[in-house]
């Protein structure tokens, strides 16, 4: 039986926003699942409708086997949360922010000492958990919300932009530890993040979310592997879509070519020769030409048209392909 | 949405549920100690109700020549002064619920496999314990400063009940207001009509039989007239000339469980509200 099961998951706010349009997907025990898009494609209601903080518009959610309108108690019962911004008590200290969690969710008092040890072992956080949270830095709190939410031995947890607001530095240290709960816990694990960088290093598979819904659902690998080994990229001159015209007339480059700004992006399913000679051939007038491997990136650009980060008004000149069925793996 | 007619074969796993009783003492106690570590949620509110018993009742008392009956005017305000500290101390401990949805854990909460209407009960346990502990410190005060007080275990009773009541309908208020508002500052600017206002009509400095009739009729239908009424009645009026002056009634035990009633009426209407408006705003 899947851990999250979501079938046709809509949510519409006042003022008829949007959020969701009918999302689909199942994540299996111990599987880490990733939704990534970037800030308003709905990822954030997607948790709290899994949390029962939105109440959905239609559709159903289940975890864990518990509908989450219906039976909304053990549904959160069999869950935890990391929210994005700081969810915890700062004048208390991190132990008994901890004791908290584990109390409501009904883990005893020795259970709950007995794991809180092992999460401030496994976490590295003994320093810090007789201090004040209010006192811990951005890195550190969270690390501190983690071990909170593993306390209770959830069958689901969820991470809503894990590393959101941390230096570089840190979010490396924090991916690692996110990482390295898979090894350690028994834990299915739903993140949502708007850096591909996370998304393909965590989840064993992702669904990248625009505007309410999946536009892509597949492996990291696999998403990638559509854009061939390598792409190509240069800058061309006055007019990108003219060049990629041409390009496509040439028969360089194919429906899965894309332009965005004064950027063209040719998938490379052979060498890059051919390309740079139908660049030259046509005189496309091409500069700071780079052949790269693929990123999540260009997946999304190929799939919506717009840069992570840009809103909808911010729409590309490119070209969408691949627009089969999206949420199929 | 459907609910459980799609259940998988597969027995689901059990779901770990906490007693209500320890979940409430878990929420209290989590209440209790971001209060500790707030000392002026607990002095502020007491600030103003002291200096009325401890320098306004005794110089009124001079300057006047008190009630001109037999019960004793310091000791009168000092019992005013309670139907000012627990407004406040309630309004403040209100105010705590929105730095928990704005600062604090309240999202950690509201994710918890609990009822959310724990989450307000558990805020008002601390709330009651707080006032009481108030209530008791400025009519300490009161008798500190020459008030009179004639305490029966009869008598304390109807006050520890007024007193408790009374808080749970004031920090349901407050919890409602706090429910309601999006920002701190429209909160605090409700502060003096939530906690001030009625006390210039409830009966606090004077008794209600002085105000004019219209004036007099809105304070019989006000909770903290009947609560102050009733305090009185406990402490320092065993005559219960305060319920007298509600009721008109020639039997007092009977005028005085009816104030209580209007008491509880009040706090469990204000508690059903509170915990609707706040589950309510918990889901979007």
């Amino acid at each position: 039986m899947p851990e999250i099961e979501v079938h046709d998951l809509r949510k519409t706010y006042p003022g008829d926003v949007e959020a969701l349009k009918g999302i689909e997907f199942e994540v299996e025990p111990g599987e880490v699942f990733g939704l990534l898009g970037p800030n308003g494609a709905g990822k954030s209601t997607t948790i709290g409708i899994l949390t029962t903080t939105v109440k959905p518009s239609g559709g159903t959610a289940r975890l864990g086997g518990y509908d989450v309108v219906a039976q909304p108690l053990q549904a959160r019962s069999v869950s935890s949360v990391v929210f994005q911004e700081a969810v915890v008590d700062g004048p208390l200290t991190g132990r008994q922010n901890l004791e908290l969690h584990a109390r409501l969710w009904g883990v005893d008092a020795g259970r709950a000492a007995r794991r809180i040890e092992e999460l401030v072992r496994t976490l590295d956080i003994s320093e810090l958990i007789d201090r004040r949270v209010d006192g811990y830095s951005g890195g550190q709190r969270r690390r501190v919300e983690i071990a909170r939410a593993l306390v209770s031995q959830p069958q689901v947890l969820f991470l809503d932009e894990p590393t959101v607001g941390l230096d570089p530095r840190i979010r490396q240290e924090l991916l690692d530890v996110i990482a390295g709960l898979r090894a350690q816990e028994d834990v299915t694990i739903l993140v949502t993040t708007h850096y591909l960088d996370e998304a393909e290093r965590l989840a064993d598979r992702v669904a990248i979310v625009h505007q309410g819904q999946f536009v892509a659902l597949d492996t990291p690998r696999a998403l990638l592997a559509g854009l061939g080994d390598q792409v190509l990229e240069f800058r061309a001159g006055s007019d990108p879509e003219a060049a990629l015209q041409a390009l496509r007339a040439n028969g360089t480059a194919g429906a899965d070519a894309f332009a965005l700004g004064a950027r063209v992006t040719v998938p490379l399913h052979g060498g890059p020769a051919a390309t740079l000679e139908a660049i030259e051939s046509e005189r496309l007038r091409a500069s700071e030409i780079v052949v790269r491997a693929p990123t999540l990136d260009d997946v999304y650009i190929q799939l919506t048209g717009t840069r992570f980060g840009e809103s909808p008004g911010h729409k590309s000149n490119g070209t969408r392909s691949g627009e089969g069925d999206p949420t199929q793996n | 949405m459907s609910a459980t007619s799609q259940a998988a074969a597969l027995p689901l796993p059990r779901a770990r549920r906490s007693r209500p009783g320890s979940v409430l003492f878990t929420l209290a106690k989590r209440r209790a100690l971001l209060t500790s570590r707030t000392p002026r949620q607990i002095l502020v509110p007491l600030l103003g109700p002291a200096l009325l018993a401890l320098i306004l009742a005794p110089a009124l008392q001079k300057a006047t020549g008190g009630l001109h009956t037999h019960i004793n005017y310091t000791a009168f305000v000092g019992v005013g002064a309670v139907g000012l500290v627990i407004p406040l101390s309630s309004v403040f401990a209100g105010l705590s619920v929105l730095v928990d949805r704005h600062a604090g854990a309240q999202r950690e909460l509201l994710a918890a496999p609990i009822r959310r209407a724990y989450l307000v009960l558990g805020n008002m346990l601390v709330a009651l314990v707080l006032a009481a502990l108030q209530a008791s410190v400025v009519v300490g005060l009161s008798a500190l400063r020459g008030g009179v007080f004639h305490i029966t275990g009869t008598g304390v009773a109807w006050f520890v009940a007024a007193t408790l009541v009374f808080t749970v309908f004031m920090y349901a208020l407050a919890e409602t207001v706090a429910s309601r508002v999006t920002k701190e500052e429209d909160y605090v600017g409700a502060t003096p009509v939530l906690a001030i206002l009625p006390f210039f009509f409830a009966g606090a400095l004077f008794p209600i039989s002085a105000l004019p009739g219209g004036l007099a009729d809105v304070a019989k239908a006000m909770p903290l007239t009947h609560a102050l009424a009733l305090m009185r009645y406990g402490f320092i009026d065993p005559s219960g000339h305060g319920l007298h002056d509600i009721w008109g009634m020639s039997n007092v035990t009977v005028e005085a469980w009816l104030s209580l009633a209007v008491v509880a009426i009040y706090a469990v209407a204000l508690t059903l509200i509170a915990v609707r408006v706040f589950t309510r705003s918990a889901v979007k």
